[in-house]
């Protein structure tokens, strides 16, 4: 698990503890909730007696939680206490509102997808049109919309927007319209889930939502 | 690759933080819902391993016991006991970092190798906790007449005043236990400190009153045989039984996972040097007033001959207080533990219930206080002396506790298999553990045939009790046994975001 532009270097050099112990909390939030010790351990390069050691102490302390399996962590009570990261964290308009303003707009899925550190992850999912086939869509990049805009990227070779049909679902179709950040690195990207032949003019759906892709790129900086 | 990350990028834990995630299977209850959650502090959850282990009680009582059996090698069995214990500790604090569990080893068994070890565990926990309390009440109503004899003349030292205070010192335990954890643990660890303070007070003089020659005089003693130091190590073993308590306020504990192992860790290491320093000096103090070292009377014997009588007087006392802690936080873990049971159905579930005002588990409380001064009373009755039924008791509870630790200790490498996070070093510490316990079991029960056989024909029929308990359980309640293995698990009010 190798990610663009993070230097792999530090394996078997020993992080300050607390670096290391924010090092796992930001793991566990990344890989969402249940992640195993092992799997921590293995992301990270820690050695697993390290790590055991460091997911004890958070757990001590309640940043972390076991889960009910007992081998599964999630985020505890006490991440909220890290303040300072969700000041920084929460933008002046909540990305969430404004995709929820677009959803009443759209007669389709609206998703939210951020590609923050080189990444696809689905941020804010369509509660109405929950997605055909989510592990193909994170893992198949060139299925979806979503995924060509960052292998495009990739190659430095960027797009404005995309378009694909579904594999899972005939008939339908997904548009995704690209967002960045001042300097003009892709950031996050708009997926519109609709019916395969509302995606024939694509450029007519990038002019309809344009007002939130620039408020979306707003609140997102 | 997200450890070479700066902490100014926590990009993932940022945006956790703005929304937390919905997190599948946490329910917003426990299986162990009614008992108070997270509200004991880490003194009161001290106070319940020590209470339970009851140090001056053990310095008073154990060392003279260790000597029957070890002969000259008391210390080195004192400290062969210490070192086991710490592997114990060790070991049960791995569960003990993961896991909040009212059942403690029954539970941890349970989560290492099923419900069948785990069954067996239990019973041996119940019997350890159960005997152990009687063991408390007996030596409180003991101490207690005899220092009501010397306040009061001949007339206290009657058989009708120790029924009397056996019965007495049962209402108290219950009437402070339904009172909730908090009020218990605090009674029992300011009763502790403060008879474990007249005892080292008293080994203080009778240390300055010691030659240079008589100092040394223990540990120039003859070799012991190999065999009685092992039986020693084992008799020397019970003293520290109880240590581990502490895991049966998993829930109660106001961070659980760093009070308690704590707790288990300190407990261990601080009451072993008790009793090594405590042993030493009775052994130099007997060897050079020339006291007989046996019999529960030797501290006191220390004591008038050190012109401290007065000081002898309130040491009754003050073991007759330790003995009371040692049977409340005993019964506090006891009740807790049948709680657990009745909350999975394999005993009844009525003692699952937990008083809402309290929320004590009164209906464990009301079945385990009775019986913890029936049967005292029944050996009351049948002309046993305290002492003979102190020796009797002890060898009961520690049968069953040793059982118990075996088995948890053994459980703890399936158990961290299971869940990924098993390493070379806890293993070989369990393995270490068990196999030591087990040896030292064995040892235990062989040298009790001679000395009490009527504890081993007792531990034998409890056994057989529990196995003809355990076919009927599988046969009728089979789901209860399926399920084994509850515990206080995370919540969603524990979780980021959660409410």
């Amino acid at each position: 698990m190798s990610r663009p532009g993070s230097d792999p270097g530090l394996t078997g050099r020993q992080p300050s503890a607390v670096h290391g112990a924010l090092s796992v909390l930001e793991e566990v939030a990344r890989a969402g909730p249940g992640v195993t010790a092992q799997q921590i351990s293995r992301s990270l390069g820690l050695p697993r007696a390290t790590t055991y050691r460091l997911l004890n102490l958070l757990v001590q302390d309640e940043y972390l939680v076991r889960m009910p399996d007992l081998a599964g962590f999630a985020l505890g009570h006490k991440v909220a206490l890290l303040a300072g990261l969700a000041a920084a964290a929460a933008p002046a308009e909540n990305p969430h509102d404004i995709v929820v303003e677009l959803r009443g707009r759209i007669r389709g899925g609206v998703h939210l997808a951020s590609y923050r550190d080189g990444v696809l992850e689905l941020v804010d999912v369509d509660p109405d049109f929950p997605l055909s086939d989510e592990r193909r869509l994170l893992s198949d990049l060139s299925s979806s919309a979503l995924g060509t805009l960052l292998i495009a990227e990739r190659r430095h070779d960027p797009l404005p927007f995309s378009s694909r049909p579904t594999p899972a679902m005939p008939g339908r179709g997904c548009f995704a319209a690209a967002l960045r950040d001042a300097t003009g690195a892709l950031v996050a990207g708009v997926a519109l889930a609709l019916p395969e032949q509302r995606l024939a003019e694509p450029e007519s759906l990038l002019e309809l939502i344009a007002p939130e892709c620039r408020r979306l790129e707003a609140a997102l900086r | 690759m997200t450890a070479q990350n700066p902490p100014d990028r926590l990009v993932a834990l940022g945006r956790a933080i703005a929304r937390p995630p919905l997190v599948a299977g946490v329910a917003r209850n426990s299986p162990m819902a009614g008992l108070e959650r997270r509200t004991v502090g880490f003194v009161d959850v001290l106070a319940q391993s020590i209470g339970a282990v009851a140090p001056a009680a053990g310095t008073a009582t154990v060392p003279a016991l260790i000597a029957v059996q070890a002969g000259s090698g008391v210390l080195i069995a004192v400290a062969a006991a210490w070192l086991l214990a710490i592997c114990v500790g060790a070991t049960l604090n791995q569960f003990a970092l993961r896991l909040a569990a009212p059942g403690s080893l029954y539970t941890f068994t349970a989560k290492g190798l099923g419900a069948g070890p785990a069954f067996a565990a239990g019973a041996g926990l119940l019997v350890g906790y159960g005997f152990i309390a009687m063991f408390g009440v007996v030596g409180a109503a003991y101490f207690l007449q005899s220092f009501l004899a010397v306040l009061a003349g001949s007339w206290a030292a009657s058989g009708w005043v120790a029924a009397a205070l056996l019965v007495g010192v049962g209402a108290v335990c219950f009437a402070v236990l339904r009172r909730g954890i908090r009020l218990s643990a605090r009674v029992t660890l300011v009763i502790e400190l403060a008879s474990l303070l007249v005892i080292l007070a008293l080994l203080a003089v009778v240390l300055s009153r010691l030659s240079p020659a008589e100092l040394v005089a223990p540990f120039t003693a003859p070799r012991p045989a190999v065999g009685g130091v092992v039986a020693g190590t084992a008799v020397a073993l019970t003293a520290f039984v109880g240590f581990e308590s502490a895991a049966s306020l998993g829930r109660e504990a106001a961070r659980p996972f760093l009070t308690v192992p704590r707790t288990i860790r300190w407990t261990v290491l601080g009451v072993g040097a008790v009793y090594l320093l405590s042993s030493y000096t009775q052994l130099a103090g007997a060897g050079a007033f020339g006291i007989a070292f046996d019999g529960g009377q030797a501290v006191a014997r220390l004591a008038s001959d050190t012109d401290v009588a007065a000081v002898g007087t309130l040491l009754d006392l003050g073991l007759a207080a330790s003995f009371t802690a040692c049977a409340i936080a005993s019964l506090t873990a006891l009740a807790r533990a049948v709680f657990t049971l009745g909350r999975e159905g394999v005993l009844p579930r009525a003692v699952g219930r937990i008083e809402p005002l309290r929320k004590t588990p009164y209906r464990a409380l009301a079945l385990v206080v009775p019986v913890t001064v029936a049967v005292p009373l029944v050996l009351h009755a049948a002309g046993w002396s305290p002492w003979q039924s102190l020796e009797f008791l002890i060898v009961v509870s520690a049968a069953g506790y040793l059982f118990a630790y075996v088995l948890a200790t053994a459980a703890l490498p399936a158990f961290l298999r299971r869940i990924g996070e098993s390493s070379a070093r806890t293993d070989l510490v369990a393995v270490v553990a068990a196999g030591g316990l087990g040896a030292v079991l064995i040892t235990y029960l062989a040298v009790s045939v001679e000395g009490e056989p009527v504890a081993v024909i007792v531990v034998g029929g409890l056994a057989v009790l529990a196995a003809l308990w355990y076919l009927y359980v599988r046969r009728t309640r089979s789901r209860a046994l399926a399920g084994a293995g509850l515990f206080d698990h995370t919540t969603s009010s524990d979780l980021l975001g959660g409410s």
